[in-house]
């Protein structure tokens, strides 16, 4: 079932075409990894899928167009979680997760008990409830990036959007993250991440969306998109398939 | 979660109580010495010598450093707030200084009484470029390099500006009045000068008080903040106009005093923590005190032996106090300044 649709949208940024007609569809229960070289347009796709930006052409959600919900009604259904795992104030993980219930509240509101049982299934979802009173920059890398995650989930939006979610963690870190992000999808939401790890994007989503110069060049099950000549023609890259054990995975073996 | 509201309460009952405190010593010091009883007497039926001191010359001072005090508190951890970083204040960021500006221009020509509203209107129109100007150029990333600089730039030119006008005042009088009252004064101010500063003070604390909640969203940057809902332009233009309005009416009355907005918020975190909705309240209180301190501090330590009437300006000590105490935040913070956050 669809649940965030986009029917060939431009974006443009300071005038320039960043995005060109492209289309991506999100389904409820499935994860679906964005992937392209530097400079594709994949951060800015996601921006425009999330409401932050204007695109030109229709985006719906559940049918509706994305431009006709208020911010908070759009918060509510779409959780965006942006590069980089930013806390500019040492507050306490707990404070931070619960700030994924910021569209649930009106101005006057206190946190209530779905806030409260909301941002405790997110914590315990990425396991961050052993540190949920400490301050959010005393953490390392790792845990940053589950707080970070936790606190997207604990909107409880149906539509989940990560900008390199895994970037700059070490492997087991990878892991836990994408395994919490096809979780997400496995518990009904329509999760899309950007990946640059092309093996792990191949493990974990269900779908893989390729981007090139602005255009979405593929969108298939994710061991049909991620070809041998499509990452020599897209990436520029001789990779071999690998099987570790769950199929075959592409590794980059050197740059062509 | 629990206990930190509980500080929180703690601390806000803390400070209405010095707060109080500090408002009975105001109205008893100064050149006639008051005991607390005919202090409270006097500000209650008005009678005799007492109640005159107290009632007209006293309170309104005393209710100016308050609310002045205030406003600035406020204005720094809203500032604070919406660019993410604890050395934002009014006066790093040209506010007073472009509202002098604007004011003593009104001041120096004659084209307004001291308690005309076009005082306070050019003092906020000043502020209102200035601010304006430091928000638009610190845009999404809000870098604290950028800021400071444009900071600096705004309050140079602001300096320029003021010193021109010194450098053209029609009479010499004319310069020294600017020049005096550059150096910020609650001295002699009267009830006129409240009520043309109020209305513009209360409407600041509600504009800047209102976006409390997207302060704290945008500790995770502005696009997630703006994923959950927040409306940036809104929050800012909130924030900027919020400022604007209160530093251009309080330096509009009180002359160029800074800093309160930078050393007000960095005490109450130490008790309520970094949250910065959690800070604005408790920093609009820490400030009242402070400037409520200060202005009485400026009474008790006599300027001249010679003359005792002449009293220390209250923008010279909250600058001589509030900058070394900048500089030990700049030591402290050094690896945030050198690496600038995104």
């Amino acid at each position: 079932m669809s649940v965030l649709q986009a029917d060939a949208i431009n974006v443009r940024l300071s005038g320039t075409l960043i995005v060109e007609r492209a289309s991506l569809t999100l389904n409820a229960g499935e994860f679906v990894a964005l992937v392209g070289p530097n400079g594709a347009g994949k951060t800015t796709l996601v921006r425009a899928l999330a409401g932050l930006i204007p695109a030109e052409g229709r985006i719906a959600l559940d049918g509706s167009p994305l431009e006709t919900l208020s911010p908070a009604a759009r918060a509510r259904r779409i959780a965006y979680l942006p590069q980089g795992n930013v806390f500019h104030w040492p507050l306490a993980v707990a404070n931070v997760v619960g700030l994924g219930r910021y569209p649930h509240g009106d101005p006057f509101a206190r946190t209530n008990d779905a806030d409260r049982a909301a941002v405790a299934r997110a914590l315990a979802a990425t396991a961050t409830e052993g540190f949920a009173a400490r301050p959010v920059t005393s953490l390392s890398g790792g845990e940053r990036a589950r707080v970070a995650l936790a606190r997207a989930l604990a909107t409880e939006a149906s539509v989940l959007l990560a900008d390199e979610p895994t970037v700059s963690l070490d492997p087991r870190h990878q892991l836990v993250v994408m395994g919490l992000l096809r979780d997400a999808a496995r518990a009904g939401g329509a999760v899309l991440a950007v990946v640059h790890d092309l093996a792990l994007a191949a493990r974990f989503a269900d779908r893989v969306a390729i981007m090139d110069r602005g255009r979405i060049v593929t969108d298939a099950p994710s061991h049909q998109a991620l070809s041998v000549e499509r990452l020599a023609a897209i990436f520029g890259i001789e990779a071999a398939m690998v099987d570790a054990g769950d199929g075959p995975v592409p590794l980059a073996r050197r740059p062509l | 979660m629990i206990s930190s509201r509980r500080s929180e309460w703690g601390l806000a009952f803390a400070l209405a109580a010095l707060i109080a405190l500090l408002a009975i010593v105001s109205l008893m010091s100064g050149a006639a010495s008051i005991s607390p009883r005919q202090a409270l007497a006097g500000l209650f039926d008005g009678q005799g010598a007492e109640g005159i001191i107290v009632r007209d010359i006293r309170l309104p001072r005393t209710l100016l450093a308050m609310m002045i005090g205030a406003t600035f508190g406020l204005s720094g951890a809203a500032l604070q707030g919406l660019l993410r970083n604890p050395l934002a204040e009014p006066a790093l960021f040209g506010a007073p200084q472009a509202a002098s500006v604007g004011a003593s221009f009104m001041i120096a020509y004659g084209f307004a009484g001291a308690t005309s509203f076009a005082v306070p209107l050019a003092g906020i129109l000043g502020a209102l470029i200035s601010v304006g100007g430091l928000v638009a150029i610190a845009g999404r990333r809000a870098s604290l390099t950028v800021t400071l600089l444009a900071g600096l730039a705004f309050a140079s030119f602001a300096g320029a500006g003021t010193a021109l006008i010194l450098n053209l005042a029609p009479t010499p009088y004319a310069a020294l009045e600017v020049a005096f009252w550059l150096l910020g004064s609650l001295e002699d101010r009267s009830i006129d000068h409240l009520l043309i500063a109020v209305p513009f003070l209360a409407a600041s604390w509600v504009l800047l008080a209102i976006p409390a909640r997207s302060y704290r969203a945008l500790t995770l940057g502005e696009d997630a903040a703006a994923s959950l809902g927040v409306d940036l332009n809104r929050t800012r233009l909130m924030v900027v106009i919020g400022t604007a309005l209160g530093v251009g009416a309080a330096v509009a009355v009180a002359g160029s005093i800074g800093f309160i907005g930078l050393v007000a918020p960095h005490l109450v975190r130490r008790f309520v923590g970094s949250d910065p909705a959690r800070v604005c309240f408790p920093a609009a209180l820490m400030g009242a005190a402070l400037l409520t301190a200060a202005d009485i501090a400026v009474r008790l330590i006599p300027a001249n032996p010679n003359a005792t009437a002449i009293e220390l300006k209250l923008g010279v000590v909250t600058a001589l106090i509030g900058v070394p105490f900048f500089l030990a935040m700049i030591f402290r913070e050094r690896r945030l300044l050198e690496g600038s956050p995104s």
